[in-house]
């Protein structure tokens, strides 16, 4: 049964941003804003960065700013000039990233000025722009989200979505392909991992993918075959799912972005659902020194010694 | 183009019973790269090294491969008969054609098959080896040792005697450990005071030693030659710089009835208190737990009758950091209590021996402190119940040790020979009295010892009974001990006035905790590991730290004595030089790629990993990246394994030789 999402909150969240951003700008406080601007078709959006306070009134945010901007301030950082603070609107699922990216080394939290959303959810890939926010056309990373509210920004817009209890739909996936044998789970992940093309537009938009070389495109000597083909591809998408593992903060952007449609937070999720249950850890809000795989201690799971 | 050498050992027969050396000779020869192979019964003797150095000049080698036993065996003798032909040492490696191979199979053309797999694999991966200069690091020629025992007092000795600075860091409030519990000692029944107190009294007025006692080890850093140890000097609560030992505290102190760690808890002390007379530093400690001052803040009578004014009750814990260039851990032991069940430990109680809740059933050292002028009794055998003299001693062996049912398989090693000497002295004060010993079996192996232990029995009239006691209870003001004497095949009941038990010897409590603040292994009872049971005992396998005494295992004075000789001449040899050669198997960070995500750092168990700035020409910050400091890098590749973006490796084990020689197979 489709259930609409209240999104009218939205509106005010946009005024709030824009009037923030107008502040920030002028004072001096930030350089530049990463943020969501309209695009073109009608009810999209697109990420935009700003350096004047003049062009504050072009940030919005609707059911349409999927992004994760996150990874603007990685692999796209050389774009914004290093000259101060650079202010972006954040998401609680891009917060997330950008805390896992504090711990990693990446970003320091004072370089930052953090433009926390209250959000009710955005839009499924699948859906066009314009469409209404509903339980059907909600993006499905949304459906198992704890992180409405983004919490340690420097300015959050007094505003709380309304969050109606939903069917999680990764986690209902996830349980389905459990069930299944290993040879059942293997053909199907075969399948999906040989519609693959390594167009690695999961690795470019991943916030994670910070790297200045991929390990899968070094040839001294070759981990990865590089061709799209079954041993490669599943390389690939297996070395991929466990570098995420302990860090990856849901945002789902790889899989929006896939051209293959390869269910690829599915494994993402079914790693953090292995370090929820094998480390009691969860990404969060919080920035760890160090994650779960990078540390040590005497209750960790023993039981794969034998 | 390679010239690799390729040279077959046939371990005399360790190797050659399985594994056809000629055909993987042949075999290999064939290989590309190689262009000589060879084999020969015992390439480690003299005429082996010789033949590899002589092929490396006349076949013009470039590259040597050893197949023999365990790099961890003679991988540093190869690759010094390397050195010795000129070639770099890190181009020579070693395929361990022994343990992988011919230990472990019985076929031997499947042996042969995997050992020319074995070989061909170090081929491909030593064709990538490069060469790789030695990399020194300063020594700091100043040594740490961990207690004050007697292992630890001759350790400090030696090492202070030849010149070098010792910081003897002691966790009690004098130095002495159990020696100076000990009433005589075995096998000349010298007094083990007078042999002991001159040498505490040389730790004390040695200019070149430095003693920290009531002290503990908080934190080691950094690595061989070059440690950073931060000693926790506990609130003493008296100025040792102001304390003329005097002792008037001690008599004033209203607090009198605190049983008195020093002689087993039979003699009392007072709340500020040295441990006993001879203590080195004759400073006295208040025990704050039981101070009336430190309890309710009222009396400060001890810091009233102080003529210098050394009592200070102020005084807190202070943090001292010292730099060394090595370590002697010398902490030596406790005897298992038989009352309760230590925490965590693996050996059960002996409930059938009461769990000691029988006065007068006392362990060796309660024994040694009854026996001892300078005891509780002043020497007197006295039972602690009430303080008669016990007619009819019972001595038993093996409480603990040898005993897998109770939890502790080994043999405390100390306890034949100490419950001889009970014997004796007990025959020498209680001259009517009769003693019984159970033993297992007398292991008396040692110079006099045998004689020492046959003298208990033939002239000195002490009854062994072979057999295990499997019961004591109190029966009156006797203690009956049901136990069997084997050799006659009966049951055996004694009414004892006291009895004796030779409890286990164990690690000391924290042993294990010691150990990781060190990060030196140890064994499932806490035992400190040594790097080789027969040709490295008293080093560990953590460079630059050795050990003496009991601490690694139970051991008696000589032994003791020897091992400490032994941990400081290690320690000489060290500080012999000014600087200190290690292997350069580091990791090396590939600074273009790294992206600074420093998971390396964190993982890094040496501390070896640092935060560099890499700047273009005209300063201006590019981005930080990883730095491993090769002095400090232990070599052991988790930053590699860590790594994302593959950007650090390991000499002599980068992913391009790993890969080879997986892709060699």
């Amino acid at each position: 049964m489709t259930k609409s999402i209240d999104t009218s909150i939205y509106a005010a969240v946009s005024e709030a941003i824009r009037a923030e951003a107008q502040r920030i700008l002028s004072d001096g406080t930030v350089t530049a804003i990463v943020g969501y601007a309209a695009a073109r078709r009608k009810g999209s959006a697109q990420p935009i960065v700003i350096s004047s306070a003049d062009d504050a009134a072009k940030l919005i945010f609707t059911p349409a700013c999927v992004n994760n901007l996150a990874v603007y301030l990685t692999k796209a950082k050389k774009e914004i000039p290093k000259k101060g603070k650079v202010g972006i609107v954040v998401k609680g699922c891009d917060l997330k990233a950008l805390s896992g990216l504090m711990g990693e080394s990446q970003l320091k939290r004072e370089d930052l000025y953090l433009i926390g959303v209250p959000c009710a959810g955005v839009l499924a890939s699948t859906v066009q722009p314009a469409t209404e926010l509903t339980s059907d056309s909600i993006a499905p990373k949304c459906t198992e989200c704890d992180a409405q509210l983004p919490g340690g920004c420097d300015f959050v817009p007094p505003q709380a979505p309304l969050t109606p209890g939903q069917t999680r739909k990764y986690a209902a996936e996830i349980a389905r392909l459990e069930a299944l044998t290993p040879a059942e789970r293997w053909a199907y992940w075969k399948e999906q991992f040989s519609k693959c093309i390594k167009c690695y537009a999961c690795r470019q938009v991943c916030p994670f993918c910070f790297c200045e070389q991929c390990l899968c495109d070094r040839n001294k000597p070759q981990m990865v075959d590089t061709t799209p083909r079954p041993a490669g591809n599943t390389a690939w998408h297996i070395v991929r799912a466990m570098h995420l593992a302990g860090r990856c903060a849901g945002c789902a952007e790889c899989e929006r972005v896939c051209p293959m449609d390869i269910p690829l937070n599915l494994l993402n999720r079914k790693m953090a659902k292995e370090l929820k249950e094998l480390y009691d850890y969860e990404a969060g809000f919080e920035v760890n020194d160090k994650g779960p795989l990078n540390s040590y201690t005497e209750k960790d799971d023993q039981s794969f010694i034998k | 183009m390679s010239r690799i050498g390729v040279f077959i050992c046939h371990c005399g027969e360790n190797i050659s019973r399985t594994v056809d050396v000629e055909r993987v000779a042949r075999e290999v020869g064939l290989l590309p790269g190689v262009a000589f192979s060879t084999d020969y019964k015992y390439m480690c003797s003299d005429p082996g090294q010789n033949l590899l150095k002589k092929a490396i000049q006349e076949q013009k080698l470039s590259h040597v491969v050893v197949a023999a036993c365990s790099p961890r065996m003679h991988e540093r003798t190869f690759r010094k008969a390397v050195e010795a032909a000129g070639l770099n040492p890190f181009l020579c490696e070693m395929a361990n054609i022994r343990e992988h191979c011919s230990w472990v199979h019985e076929n031997k053309e499947e042996a042969t098959v995997k050992a020319v797999e074995i070989v061909g694999m170090m081929v491909e991966r030593v064709k990538k080896n490069r060469v790789l200069p030695t990399i020194t690091v300063p020594v700091t020629k100043r040594s740490l040792v961990i207690g004050g025992g007697i292992a630890g007092i001759q350790a400090a000795l030696d090492i202070a005697d030849a010149g070098h600075e010792v910081i003897l860091v002691e966790r009690e409030p004098s130095i002495g450990g159990h020696m100076a519990q000990l009433s005589e000692t075995f096998p000349t029944l010298d007094c083990s005071q007078c042999i002991m107190t001159p040498k505490m009294v040389d730790v004390a007025n040695h200019p070149k030693i430095r003693l920290y006692t009531y002290s503990e080890i908080e934190l080691v850093e950094g690595y061989i030659g070059n440690f950073q140890v931060t000693i926790r000097k506990k609130a003493r609560s008296v100025d040792e710089d102001k304390c003329t030992g005097c002792g008037v505290c001690m008599e004033k102190c209203p607090i009198r009835k605190i049983p008195n760690k020093f002689d087993c808890n039979l003699g009392m002390r007072p709340a500020i208190y040295v441990p006993f007379p001879q203590a080195v530093p004759n400073t006295p400690v208040i025990d704050r737990e039981n101070c009336t001052k430190f309890k309710t803040g009222k009396c400060g009578l001890c810091q009233k009758v102080c003529g210098p004014g050394a009592v200070d009750y102020e005084q807190e814990d202070r943090l001292i950091v010292e730099p060394v260039g090595a370590i002697v851990v010398a902490t030596g032991f406790d005897l298992y209590n038989i009352t309760e069940k230590p925490k965590g430990s693996m050996i059960k109680g002996y409930g059938e021996f009461g769990h000691g809740k029988i006065p007068d059933v006392i362990d060796g050292m309660t024994f040694e402190r009854l026996a001892s002028a300078s005891g509780p009794t002043g020497g007197k055998i006295l039972r602690p119940s009430d303080g008669k003299e016990p007619k009819q001693i019972v001595f038993i062996q093996c409480i603990g040790s040898r005993a897998r049912e109770k939890g502790i398989s080994y043999c405390s090693k100390v306890c034949c020979m100490y419950t001889a000497k009970h014997t004796m002295l007990y025959h020498h004060k209680v001259h009517d009295g009769q003693a019984y010993v159970f033993f297992m079996d007398a292991r008396t192996p040692g110079k006099a010892y045998d004689e020492f232990w046959r003298r208990s029995i033939e002239e000195e009239e002490a009854v062994y009974i072979r057999g295990m006691v499997s019961r004591l209870y109190q029966k009156g003001d006797k203690i009956v001990v049901m136990g069997s004497d084997i050799a006659v095949g009966v049951q055996v009941e004694i009414e004892a006035d006291m009895v004796v038990l030779a409890t286990a010897v164990q690690p000391q409590a924290g042993a294990d905790a010691l150990a990781q603040k060190l990060g030196i292994s140890y064994d499932k009872y806490n035992f400190y590991s040594e790097a080789h049971a027969k040709l490295r005992p008293v080093e560990c396998a953590t460079a630059g730290i050795y050990l003496a005494g009991a601490c690694q295992g139970p051991k008696d004075i000589p032994d003791t004595v020897s091992q400490a000789s032994a941990a400081a001449a290690k320690v000489m040899t060290l500080f012999a030089k000014d600087k200190l050669e290690r292997e350069p198997i580091v990791a090396r960070v590939r600074e273009a790629g790294c992206v600074g995500c420093f998971a390396c750092k964190k993982v890094c168990a040496y501390g070896a990993v640092e935060e560099k700035e890499i700047r273009d020409r005209q300063g201006n910050l590019i981005k930080v990246v990883a730095y491993v400091n090769p002095g400090v890098c232990g070599g052991c590749g988790t930053c590699q394994a860590t790594c994302p973006s593959k950007c650090v490796e390991l000499d002599g084990y980068t992913d391009e030789q790993i890969v080879a020689m997986i892709e060699a197979l």
